[in-house]
């Protein structure tokens, strides 16, 4: 069985959101969503200093502390180690929000429209809405799931796709001949937080 | 890391719903803790008193618990945490909690009058049975609260012990407020007051190592100053040290009886509120660190204009 996992190049990344707007587009997020986000660091005093964009999603972890707190068991780990969230067993109670240490999970309390109060809503929001709530859900915690749909049909995720610098790769860290492995084995892979023990399956490459 | 300029993503996720849940199962299970000791050792003289703690248990942890409910996304599936004791503190806790209202009603059952006095020994054990689900309602929060990895403000052994001292003297001055209406002898009062002025000194020290604590570790530092100089230090210095810890505590030691220590309950009462969401409001989560860079994660409101770590060059 396959274990997905994603490596993000920081020399490549340039910090284009990108990546934030492809996986809005794909995955039809309401505002307040935000399944893959770029945050922005910066080392050091000014002449000398150093700015970096850091793209973060879910991480999938081998060992989520999103599933462990789910009172529900609403968090379920799938075959191929994708972290994801039954919206029918789950409550709502928001405590995975606050336990994944890379902040990756949002929930809204309703679909809202992108554009201010009084609009009609147009036909695209409405199918969008009805999307999400097929989907994901009001309510409940909701994530990344690596595009699943997009999978289903042979496609990369929407963040790697659409990313104009590549520098995310998508694959199997079970396959040590895949570009995923030969990159984490080769150019020094790392993961965020090493230190929670929850054993991250997005790693990065070094920025210099 | 002198110069390190802390930025934390601010927890909202849990506010003042979870704040008055916390308060409300403190209250209840330190009102019933103090009724259960004030029979055991008080005896007869103390019925009044035990009475009263034991009535406050059940209500007000229900009424925490329509709290709990109302913030649920999706409370039509609530009836699933009793499922799955074994995953997390949130499932063990709903069902602590469910069990101390059992007791509790059980014990209050006791004390109405077909069964009162008839069954002293049975009365003793439900009476510890409550009580330690009692003090297991208290702590739990502590502890479900401490399992959040990010959030280092609550990742601390302190916690349930500032929620245990908290809810008993939450508790106490809950049964010397109602105790004002009630035929309770004004000694008792007085006693109850000087015993919850000792907790008071006592929750202070906790208080106080709990944030020394939080300040000097790195990663809480931010929560720390949210705390005592940022967007919820008027919660805490006017809500938990002023309401909550300094004026009851003059009050209980110099007055203690009558309406002063009637006041001095219902401001320590919304001390013990301010407290809970103080902790609550007051929990950032520790920024992420990449290849030296500090990447604080911005305010999930302000997601379009991250906000900035900033590093000393290593």
């Amino acid at each position: 069985m396959a274990r997905y996992g994603m490596v993000i190049d920081l020399k490549r990344c340039y910090g284009c959101y990108s990546c934030v707007m492809g996986c809005k587009q794909a995955n039809r997020t309401p505002p307040g969503v935000f399944w893959a986000r770029v945050l922005r660091g910066e080392m050091g005093v000014y002449p000398n200093s150093v700015r970096q964009a850091l793209p973060v999603l879910c991480n999938q972890c081998e060992e989520p502390d999103c599933m462990k707190v789910c009172p529900t068991g609403a968090t379920y780990q799938d075959d191929d180690g994708i972290v994801r969230v039954d919206k029918d067993k789950c409550i709502g109670c928001k405590y995975c929000m606050m336990a994944c240490p890379y902040g990756a999970r949002y929930s809204v309390r309703e679909y809202t429209s992108y554009f201010p109060e009084g609009l009609p809503i147009s036909d695209y929001e409405k199918h969008c809405m009805q999307v999400w709530e097929e989907k994901s859900g009001c309510g409940v915690a909701t994530k990344c799931d690596f595009c699943i749909d997009r999978r289903a049909e042979g496609r990369e995720p929407a963040c790697v796709q659409v990313c104009p610098a590549k520098a995310r790769v998508f694959g199997d860290l079970d396959d040590p001949e895949s570009e995923i492995s030969y990159l984490i084995k080769t150019k020094r892979g790392f993961v965020l937080r090493p230190e929670v023990g929850t054993e991250p399956k997005v790693y990065y490459l070094p920025p210099r | 890391m002198g110069s390190v300029k802390m930025e934390g993503q601010v927890q909202v996720e849990w506010r003042w719903i979870i704040a008055i849940y916390l308060f409300l199962a403190g209250v209840g299970g330190g009102a019933f803790l103090t009724g259960v000791l004030a029979d055991i050792y008080g005896g007869p003289d103390w019925t009044t008193v035990s009475k009263i703690g034991v009535f406050l248990g059940m209500p007000c942890v229900l009424i925490g618990c329509l709290f709990l409910l109302l913030d649920l996304g999706s409370p039509i599936n609530a009836w699933r945490v009793w499922m799955k004791p074994k995953t997390s503190w949130m499932a063990r806790g709903t069902i602590i909690i469910v069990l101390f209202m059992i007791f509790a009603t059980i014990q209050t059952a006791f004390w109405v009058w077909p069964f009162s006095g008839s069954i002293e020994n049975a009365r003793n054990i439900v009476a510890i049975l409550g009580a330690v689900f009692a003090f297991l309602t208290i702590i739990y929060t502590g502890l479900l609260l401490g399992y959040n990895q990010p959030i280092a403000l609550w990742r601390t052994a302190l916690l349930p012990v500032l929620f245990l001292v908290s809810a008993v003297s939450t508790g106490v001055m809950a049964i010397v407020f109602i105790g004002q209406f009630l035929e309770v002898a004004e000694t008792q009062l007085a006693l109850l007051a000087n015993i919850d002025a000792m907790i008071l000194v006592f929750e202070m020290f906790v208080l106080v190592v709990f944030l020394y604590n939080a300040y000097r570790t790195i990663e809480s530092r931010f929560s720390a100053k949210r705390i005592l100089g940022g967007a919820v230090a008027p919660a805490f210095w006017l809500g938990v040290v002023a309401c909550g810890l300094l004026i009851p505590f003059f009050l209980e030691l110099f007055v203690g009886e009558g309406a002063a220590a009637g006041l001095a309950a219902v401001l320590g009462l919304f001390g013990g509120l301010c407290l809970r969401y103080t902790i609550l409001a007051g929990g950032a989560l520790d920024p992420i660190t990449a290849a030296g860079f500090e990447f604080a994660r911005a305010d999930r409101r302000k997601e379009s204009m991250p906000a900035m770590g900033k590093v000393p060059p290593s």
